[in-house]
């Protein structure tokens, strides 16, 4: 009904949600690891005349990738750096501008 | 505030005797004056030939520690721990109420089931815009049919209005904050058995509640108190905003009776009526506007042990006038003197003077065995005897006015420095017996104390019913998530997420495009130029570095943004859904509520 929904608005999602950027972080470096690590030894398993030419570009920005099980180890790590930074750094943005727009009062965790 | 100091108690029913009971234990002599010749007011309890009849039914549950108290230390190995059953009859048939799913689909047959369910699907998708009236209320959460079904009939009995005229404010008033702390606990606590158990028996006095009211007023009297029967208080003296006395007749003889203090629990309509001098016109006036629904119970003497295995019936069917029979029996064995007998009340639900209320009770009785027999619970042959009882200002009723006129009636009445108003018709409240008491009790604190507890605001926080009360677990994960919605279902601001999205995606963008430059090479950056194919004018270069960084700003903000105002709308849709489930299951027990 319109009329308990609007009871129910006054009295749930009024505040403003604060995230934990290191929470993020590691949440968002752990995907971003994981599915390096999991594509790269998928490509590594299927094996092939040349294995995983595309994913090799990667190369590009993470130093020291190769499309090896070395090289899924490597890219994790470099996925996860710049998971966590990026992820960390949304959460970071987003408590800050919360902050300034919220004005129920809930200040940042 | 001494032993010596003179404390009048107007009414000897929950709420006055309660008060007079913890005055006498403080060691104070209250005077307790009640006009009718048996005390408990509205939770007497009748007798005729030995028989006992309970005026309404009253189940003693109570979640106040202070009152289950009272109950045990005055009554105690007198409680009698019952089974409950109830059921409706309505359309020839009866359901089980509580209503149970399967029993309420047999009882309606398989059409009228499915159009019920029709019907409240057909309301969920066209509601009434406006919810101006209780019809509209109840018709927009659970359809029209079985608002037609479980709703009209015995509302209508019960407030002599039709539902199209209740205010829709007072079906909110009563089940909106249950149907909202249900939705809580059921979110957070699985019911557990102890819920079921209060459903299924309550505590009742061997004798009824005035056996409770009876013990009440001797231990005032061994106090030192005194209860004066048949002495009704026919004016009330005051001297400016202070109350001096109280004329009282008792039998025709007429006396004053002084006091320091006075506690009332008399209609507050009278208590206005009755000051001397009188209250101002306006007061008058707004005292004239609140009224009361009555009923009074036709008791039966049928020469059955057991026409029926429930403690009371709610008769839904317009084609008799009674609203709700109570089989006493039922209630405690002790109620009914003779084994091989039962007796019934037939409840009807009228106003004082109108045609109900003045038949005579030969008529009366003649009505409840013709209605008895009709809906088929005993032949007019077997009733034996037959006994009226009439009980006026049972229920003060809320109609469209009523708050402004209390509200006025309340800011006079609150300025009378030396007297307190308590119970179900002192406050003008449709609150329980338990809450009435609490009342009382408080009244006493406030004059002996010196607290200062707002006589007016006990149980306006959410009206409770006993078969919603919850294990004391349950209610206090209730208690302490129902203030902190806010904080435990906060939302996400979709602007902040979208600009940080934006924001992180733009910059990564461009710094993957300016890494590229930088590395040069014949062929600088082939694949990630491929993202032209849906970035229009991106390129591997300074410059389309800086265009990445535009498009990941928008893009990033579109999914942020788009991020939270999904997962807002879901939560919120989820929540709905968990209140719209609790407000279906307290369809089980919507008479609670009327």
């Amino acid at each position: 009904m319109a009329r308990d929904a609007k009871d129910l608005e006054a009295l749930v999602l009024v505040r403003v949600v604060r995230l934990n950027a290191v929470v993020a972080g590691v949440v968002t470096g752990l995907l971003a690891g994981l599915a390096v690590f999991v594509a790269t030894n998928w490509l590594v398993l299927k094996g092939g005349r040349v294995v995983g030419p595309h994913l090799a570009l990667l190369g590009q920005y993470f130093i020291g990738y190769r499309v090896s099980f070395v090289g899924s180890l490597i890219g994790f790590a470099w996925a996860f750096a710049i998971g966590f930074l990026a992820g960390a750094a949304v959460v970071w943005i987003y408590n800050r501008l919360a902050g300034l727009r919220d004005f129920s009062g809930a200040g940042p965790r | 505030m001494g032993p010596g100091t003179r404390v009048v108690v107007i009414g000897a029913g929950p709420a006055g005797l309660t008060a007079a009971r913890e005055l006498a234990r403080r060691g104070v002599r209250p005077v307790v004056l009640e006009q009718s010749a048996i005390v408990g007011g509205l939770s007497r309890t009748e007798s005729y030939r030995g028989y006992h009849f309970d005026m309404g039914g009253h189940r003693f549950f109570t979640k106040m520690d202070e009152v289950r108290k009272i109950w045990q230390d005055v009554l105690g190995p007198e409680f009698l721990r019952r089974p409950r059953m109830s059921r409706i009859y309505y359309n020839g048939r009866f359901f089980n109420y509580p209503l149970k799913p399967f029993n309420a689909l047999a009882g309606l047959g398989v059409w009228r089931a499915l159009l019920v369910v029709l019907s409240y699907l057909r309301w969920q998708v066209f509601p009434y815009r406006h919810e101006d009236t209780f019809e509209q209320w109840v018709t927009n959460r659970f359809g029209r049919r079985l608002f037609l079904t479980f709703f009209k009939t015995y509302t209508e009995k019960v407030w002599g209005i039709p539902c199209s005229e209740l205010r829709a404010e007072w079906a909110a008033q009563r089940i909106k904050g249950l149907s909202l702390r249900s939705a809580i606990v059921s979110m957070f606590v699985k019911p557990g058995t102890s819920i079921k158990t209060l459903i299924e028996e309550f505590d009742y006095p061997r004798l009824g509640p005035g056996m409770m009211w009876r013990a009440v007023a001797q231990e005032v009297r061994e106090g030192a108190g005194a209860v004066r029967l048949d002495s009704e208080v026919t004016a009330i003296r005051r001297r400016d905003m202070r109350v001096e006395g109280v004329v009282v007749t008792t039998a025709g003889r007429i006396e004053e009776i002084g006091g320091d203090h006075f506690v009332s629990s008399m209609p507050v309509t009278e208590l206005v009526r009755r000051l001397t001098p009188p209250a101002p016109a306006a007061i008058l006036e707004a005292a004239r506007r609140l009224t009361y629904r009555d009923f009074l119970t036709v008791c039966l003497i049928v020469n059955r042990p057991d026409p029926f295995p429930d403690n009371w019936i709610y008769v839904h069917s317009p084609e008799v006038q009674v609203g709700r029979i109570q089989n006493f029996r039922s209630w405690s064995p002790d109620m009914v003197p003779e084994p091989g007998r039962s007796s019934l009340g037939l409840e009807y639900f009228c106003r004082e003077g109108d045609a109900l209320w003045t038949m005579s009770d030969a008529e009366l009785i003649r009505l409840g065995k013709r209605e008895l027999e009709r809906i088929g619970l005993a032949r007019e042959a077997e009733i034996a005897d037959g006994c009226v009882f009439r009980v006026p200002k049972a229920y003060p009723v809320y109609d469209a006015g009523y708050r402004d006129a209390l509200d006025q009636v309340r800011g006079y009445v609150d300025g009378l420095e030396n007297l307190q108003t308590i119970g179900r018709n002192g406050l003008h409240r449709y609150d329980n017996q338990d809450h009435a008491m609490l009342t009382g009790l408080l009244a006493v604190r406030n004059l002996m104390d010196r607290e200062r507890h707002d006589l007016w605001s006990v149980n306006t926080e959410g009206e409770y019913h006993e078969e919603l009360a919850e294990a004391e677990e349950v209610e206090a994960v209730a208690g302490a998530v129902e203030g902190r919605l806010a904080e435990i279902f906060p939302k996400v601001d979709g602007v902040a997420l979208g600009i940080a999205t934006g924001t992180v995606t733009g910059l990564l963008l461009a710094l993957a495009t300016l890494i590229l430059v930088l590395k040069g090479g014949p062929v600088v950056g082939p694949n990630l130029g491929l993202l032209a194919q849906f970035l229009p004018g991106y390129t591997v270069t300074g410059a389309g570095s800086l265009l990445g960084l535009f498009y990941g700003l928008t893009v990033g903000f579109l999914v942020g943004w788009g991020f939270a105002l999904l997962r807002n709308a879901v939560l919120f849709l989820s929540l709905a859904v968990l209140r719209r489930r609790a407000q279906l299951r307290l369809l089980k027990r919507f008479l609670e509520f009327v």
